[in-house]
């Protein structure tokens, strides 16, 4: 009983996914309703019909709803995101407020990742995320809706998604051949071969299912955030589905997953012989046997649009952070290309590609209208004029030569910014007042027109043009495979039991290093077959949902400003650190961490970085130092004294990371 | 002292009552269904918005999810919801407050309507919104007039501080209560002294329902005395009109005894809300509890030595109590004596000297036993003793009640099978609503009967008003008595709670709704007091977890511990001039020194921990 929709004002339906039980009940009510004999409309214009209620109240109040819970205790949480109104819905018990709102936030930075700039317009994002075509609709949806398939089934059962860092795999000599590999190697070849079309390879990192084998940045690249190396991990997860977890879940489970699930049909991984395992992944069961005619029909619709698959060898867009000397930029373009290895293997190529530099003059232009307008709202002497001055003259110069530059021409653009400047500076027009704010606002959706024009067309994939050469890829793939053909199996293993521990009563723990975002666990497999740490079956299960429900806590807590939390629930004793030290090691006294609201945006790393944020609050007090921040979290019997908990916590606290970087075994 | 004050707008922002009902057409305004509005100085546009607004969001979700919505929350404010027929209220609180106290809060305001008013819709009918009005504001005024923000975070009955008290005194009240109970027409009363509980023979929720009454006379006869003399010798008797929901009234019907062994086997049906989770924890481990140092929740040492009777009979309803009978028979209560017996009693191992059914009477008793601060039933033959002294009268009185009470168990450990569904749905598990039950509500009065500052409030058949033999009967017992005891209680000087010294901590017992505490609630006091917003934060998480035991959690300035039991929840912080701790893990950190400290320093509180 799960649903999660984007509503416009209007409540028109931008997006939904839902579960299979949600939609049947959703359907039993709207039928009720109707007249015997009629055929049901579309999904979503029913989910509009019904929220719409809901949907308008939230923008004729002026405080806005957060949360909705009924006596049967169905969840709703509700945010406002610009002009969009996105609702998660649970019915089942299985996710918590938190949980929904996390989904929220992972929805909207799934779409800043697939739409860029585009995001910032809200006309034009309607348009985007529910375009008029439907079978182009169909096609968008269910590519969201299996993004987010796999985002809650990583969420469920990886523990690098729990806690939103990334995890490592933690064996230094392979690591550091496979880095020298990526660097001297492959990278310096795809960047020097003429067939990459003007892209220059950025970041270069191999995946191990979920967890990170190695990673290479080029030299003339900017850091990637853990937020965008999650959310491109989750891409990767969805195209190559790792189906370790999945083997692992009953039938039933697997069969509840949503109707947008399935892998990434547009990309076929490589056979091998290997890969029939794969082949029982969660795309082959069959969902749809027992579903009503209806939601049939549907889905037999979107079978045809798997007829023909996109080139296997276009690339995917993807708009991430980028930072310059001169600043930050968020949503830069960049081309993903996810080239599977062996199943569970994956090789991620990031590449620049030759137009970005518009991006980041977009960007600016955009920044400079945006407060432009917050000024134009305040009114002379506001606070965001004393901060920012504006020099529109040398703004408007810049755009002149901006809009000359183009290729090929904006007509559209050229326009509104011709009726801007005789408003803004000439004499018969207004000037800087608030009649202007209008076309500030023209002017922004029209500079968001431009980014889109330019880096999100649909006829991107059939660009050959401008993107690695299937050849290129090939080959990168081919000199990946016959570096790691040795350590392929070995690998696989290892991903599943990275690390070990060995303090009698610890039952798991988990340690997060926050500044890097990169975390380490023992496994947690709840598997018939594999047996992790835990021994295997309900044991191990139990013990995951006692973790599971620790983060969750300690996120509450730590919402609250708490640091230090411990627990004795039931047969465990549970403990929560999170602390800060410098570069040396040496351990910073704490500081009051900021109490936030409740519906504040969910505490980790994926969605919206609190840690980051938190890092730049402490670090107000320690200018000039490089503050790292880790958390630990353990698990221990109930029965083990106090006093030896707090020393295991002290010990792994102190080792797992010391200055070697090299997490101890 | 009553304290009647204003509500505290920081705590609650919003109630309204809306009658759907009157708004049915296109073009009915809202405003016909606003019955009641609080502030009721906000603009009609804003009532007529919210009412509408929240009402109809309501509907649709309670529509989309087919059950009603219970709690709606904004960016600033959340409410809890009441949906009844057409009747919708919400209470908006601040978000500082548990939701799950929220939900209570509200829940016991419409009891309190119903418990003096009667069926809502009834009420409407036959009175005009005005007057009703009136009647909520009074009650809102009630609800949320706790001396601090610890009382809405742990509601509780306001109790004599029993340190303090002479306890033949408590004694003494009790027996005054006894004794009206020998007319048949009385069900159950309490002594209240300044608005506080002194003796009480009714389940806390109803306890709390009835002092509201008294503390408003109270501050009606100050006002109209203008001084603090005493209006005559005979004091005050007044009377009003009270409804009693069908499992109240079966449960005071019933005989303490049935009282007793009811507790463990009652049904979810009539569920005050925080006694679930101890029930159910009774029933599954019931003899988790059964240490040396249960009893004696929250009192000295030296009062536990005469407690027993004081708090067997403070605490009646909980506990199988001297009865009437014997206790108006001799002046000299035989039950005394088995008790002082075993003044120092809650001994498991005496217990277990017992005969099987004793030791099984014990075992099950003395998991309330430690709650109800009974030492005396520590002992099975303790408990046999004053059985078989109170045997004919017990019979006597509540003749119908032995067969009706056993599937009628409401009692004070209301609520035992179903519970673990209802725990990890919080905020509908958790409040009681019984008002609203179909069921419909028992015509009862309450009988007030004022010696100055001392209030005998007795729940009697409505027939008991108009029978003046009964009334000569029940005053010409209670007079004399009353009248001492008021003189006695008078010199008992009121101590000023323990000041917050080195340290702060909260003691709540979650089977008498009481609360120690030695947080002040002075007004104007620091509303983001770290000890209650910790406080807060981790009784929703006990109340959400029902496996979790003890907590520490700390932040750079300070470190609380909360640990629960089967019947209490125990908050405390203890004050450190600076921390000096990164963060990191430490043995050496203060913070993990809390449990032991709380144990050291809870002892002179008569907190006993584990």
């Amino acid at each position: 009983m799960k649903c999660l929709l984007i509503a416009s004002e209007s409540a028109e339906v931008l997006f939904h996914w839902s579960d299979r039980e949600y939609r049947q009940s959703i359907q039993e009510k709207y039928g009720v309703s109707q007249e015997e004999g009629e055929g049901l409309p579309a999904f979503e214009d029913i989910l509009s019909t019904l929220f719409a209620p809901i949907i308008i109240s939230c923008s004729t109040l002026e405080d806005s709803y957060t949360s909705f819970t009924t006596e049967n205790n169905h969840i709703y949480v509700l945010h406002q995101f610009d002009e969009c109104l996105y609702i998660a819905v649970n019915g089942d018990g299985e996710e918590k407020e938190d949980d929904l709102r996390r989904k929220l936030y992972v929805l909207k930075k799934m779409v800043e990742v697939m739409f860029g700039m585009v995001t910032l317009s809200g006309n034009l994002l309607r348009k985007e995320l529910r375009p008029q075509d439907t079978e182009q609709r169909a096609r968008l949806w269910k590519y969201l809706q299996s993004l987010l398939d796999t985002y809650s089934l990583l969420r469920e059962n990886d523990q690098s998604f729990l806690v939103e860092a990334v995890e490592r795999l933690i064996h230094p000599q392979l690591c550091e051949l496979c880095i020298e590999f990526l660097e001297r190697r492959l990278v310096q070849q795809l960047n020097s071969s003429v067939e990459r079309a003007g892209e220059e390879v950025l970041h270069a990192f191999v995946l191990v299912h979920t967890k990170l084998l190695a990673f290479y940045s080029s030299r003339n690249a900017s850091i990637l955030t853990p937020s965008d190396l999650l959310a491109l991990i989750v891409m990767a997860q969805n195209m190559y589905p790792s189906n370790v977890d999945l083997d692992d879940m009953s039938p039933e489970v697997s069969n509840g997953l949503t109707s947008g699930s399935g892998p990434e049909t547009f990309y076929t991984p490589e056979p091998s012989p290997s890969s029939r395992s794969s082949s029982t992944g969660r795309g082959e069961t069959p969902v749809f046997q027992f579903v009503d005619p209806e939601i049939q029909m549907a889905e037999d619709s979107l079978h045809t649009l798997e007829i023909n698959p996109p080139d296997p060898a276009s690339p995917r867009r993807v708009f991430l952070e980028v930072l310059h000397k001169d600043g930050l930029y968020p949503m830069m373009p960049h081309s993903m290309y996810c080239l599977s290895l062996w199943p569970g293997i994956t090789l991620v190529l990031l590449t620049k590609i030759s137009s970005s530099a518009l991006a980041i003059s977009v960007y600016k232009y955009l920044e400079d209208f945006d407060k432009l307008e917050k000024r134009l709202h305040e009114g002379h002497g506001g606070p965001a004029s004393a901060r920012s001055p504006l020099n529109m003259q040398d703004i408007r110069s810049k755009m002149d030569k901006f809009i000359k530059s183009l290729e090929p021409h904006d007509l559209q653009l050229q326009n509104v910014w011709a009726e801007f400047k005789s408003r803004a500076f000439s004499r018969a027009g207004s000037g800087f007042n608030k009649d202007l704010i209008p076309w500030c606002k023209n002017m922004k959706t029209q500079l968001c027109g431009i980014y889109r024009q330019c880096f999100l067309t649909d006829s991107l994939s059939a660009d050959v043009t401008h993107r690695l050469s299937a050849g290129l890829q090939e080959r990168a793939q081919a000199m990946v495979r016959e570096k790691l053909v040795d350590w392929k199996d070995f690998l696989l293993v290892k991903s599943k039991r990275n690390i070990t521990m060995d303090f009698p009563g610890l039952v798991h723990f988990i340690c997060v290093d926050r500044a890097t975002g990169q975390m380490i666990a023992p496994s947690l497999s709840i598997a018939e077959r594999t047996t992790s740490e835990l021994g295997k079956g309900p044991v191990a299960n139990y013990i995951k949902n006692k973790v599971w429900a620790l983060v969750r806590t300690t996120r509450r807590y730590l919402q609250k400003g708490y640091s230090t939390v411990t627990l004795r629930d039931g047969d465990f004793y549970f403990c929560y650190f999170l602390w800060f030290e410098n570069e040396t090691g040496y351990k910073l006294q704490p500081v009051d961490i900021p109490v936030l609201a409740d519906d504040s945006p969910p505490i980790g790393m994926l969605a919206y970085d609190y840690y980051s944020r938190l890092l730049k609050y402490y670090n107000k007090n320690h200018k000039g130092e490089n503050v790292k921040c880790y958390e630990l979290l353990t698990v221990h019997l109930g029965v083990i004294p106090t006093e030896i908990i707090l020393q295991h916590c002290r010990q792994l606290a102190s080792k797992l990371w010391e200055p070697s970087r090299n997490p101890l075994l | 002292m009553a304290e009647l004050k204003p509500p505290d707008t920081r705590r609650c922002r919003y109630f309204f009552l809306y009658d759907g009902s009157k708004v049915r057409g296109e073009g009915d305004p809202t405003r016909d269904g606003i019955c009641y509005f609080y502030p009721e100085e906000t603009p009609v546009d804003k009532q007529d918005l919210l009412c509408g607004q929240l009402a109809g969001v309501g509907r649709c979700v309670s529509e989309l999810s087919s059950s009603a919505v219970r709690i709606l929350r904004l960016r600033r404010c959340k409410f809890a919801i009441r949906i009844k027929d057409d009747f919708f209220w919400a209470l908006g609180c601040s978000m500082e407050l548990p939701t799950v106290s929220v939900c209570e809060l509200l829940d016991h305001l419409i009891n309190l309507f119903c418990f003096y008013n009667g069926s809502v819709r009834q009420s409407y009918q036959f009175n005009s919104k005005e007057t009703l009005a009136a009647e909520w504001a009074r009650y809102l005024s009630h609800v949320l007039s706790g001396p601090s923000e610890l009382h809405y975070i742990l509601q509780s009955v306001r109790t004599l501080d029993l340190t303090n008290v002479d306890p033949l005194l408590l004694l003494k009240a009790a027996l005054i209560l006894q004794a009206c109970q020998r007319c048949p027409l009385v069900l159950a009363g309490c002594v209240l002294f300044r608005g506080r509980v002194v003796s009480t023979q009714m389940p806390p929720q109803l306890t709390i329902k009835v002092m509201v009454h008294e503390s408003e006379t109270f501050t009606k006869t100050q006002r109209s005395s203008g001084t603090s003399t005493p209006p005559s010798d005979g004091g005050l008797v007044s009377s009003t009109a009270v409804f009693l929901t069908p499992s109240e009234l079966q449960y005071l019907q019933s005989a303490p005894v049935d009282k007793i062994s009811s507790s463990y086997s009652a049904p979810e049906k009539d569920t005050p809300p925080k006694k679930t989770r101890l029930s159910r924890t009774l029933s599954d481990t019931p003899s988790s509890e059964s240490t040396p140092s249960r009893p004696a929740s929250c009192q000295s040492p030296q009062r536990a030595s005469f407690s027993p009777c004081t708090s067997g009979s403070e605490d009646s309803v909980f506990s199988p109590a001297p009865s009437q009978g014997s206790s108006a028979d001799s002046p000299n209560p035989s039950p005394l004596s088995p008790i002082r017996r075993f003044s120092n009693g809650g001994n498991a191992d005496q217990a277990e000297e017992g005969t099987l059914d004793e030791s099984h009477h014990h075992s099950l008793h003395s998991d309330g036993g430690g709650v109800s601060q009974m030492p005396s039933e520590g002992d099975g033959s303790a408990f046999e003793e004053s059985l078989h002294l109170n045997g004919g009268a017990a019979s006597e009185t509540t003749d119908c009640g032995n067969a009706a009470s056993r599937d009628e168990k409401t009692v004070c450990c209301r609520k035992a099978k179903g519970h673990k569904a209802e725990t990890r749905q919080p905020p509908s598990g958790s409040c009681s609503f019984d008002s609203l039950e179909e069921s419909p509500l028992v015509p009862m009065a309450l009988y007030v009967h004022r010696v100055n500052s001392l209030v005998l409030a007795l729940l009697v058949d409505p027939r008991f008003m108009g029978d003046s033999a009964s009334m000569e009967e029940v005053n010409h017992s209670s007079l004399a008595s009353l009248n001492g005891l008021e003189a006695h209680l008078r010199t008992v000087s009121p101590v000023a709670p323990d000041a917050a010294g080195a340290y702060l901590f909260a003691h709540y017992d979650s089977i008498q709704s009481t609360l120690t505490t030695n947080v002040s609630g002075r007004p104007g006091g620091v509303p983001e007091h770290p000890f209650v917003r910790a406080t807060s934060l981790l009784h929703s998480h006990f109340f959400d977890t029902e496996t979790l035991q003890e907590a520490i959690i700390r932040n750079a300035g300070t470190a609380v511990y909360g640990t629960r039991s089967v019947a209490q929840e125990t908050y405390f912080q203890q004050h450190w001039g600076t921390m000096r701790n990164s963060g990191i893990p430490n043995q050496q950190d203060s913070a993990f020194s809390l449990p032991s400290k709380a144990r050291h320093r809870l002892l002179k509180h008569g907190v006993k921990l584990l």
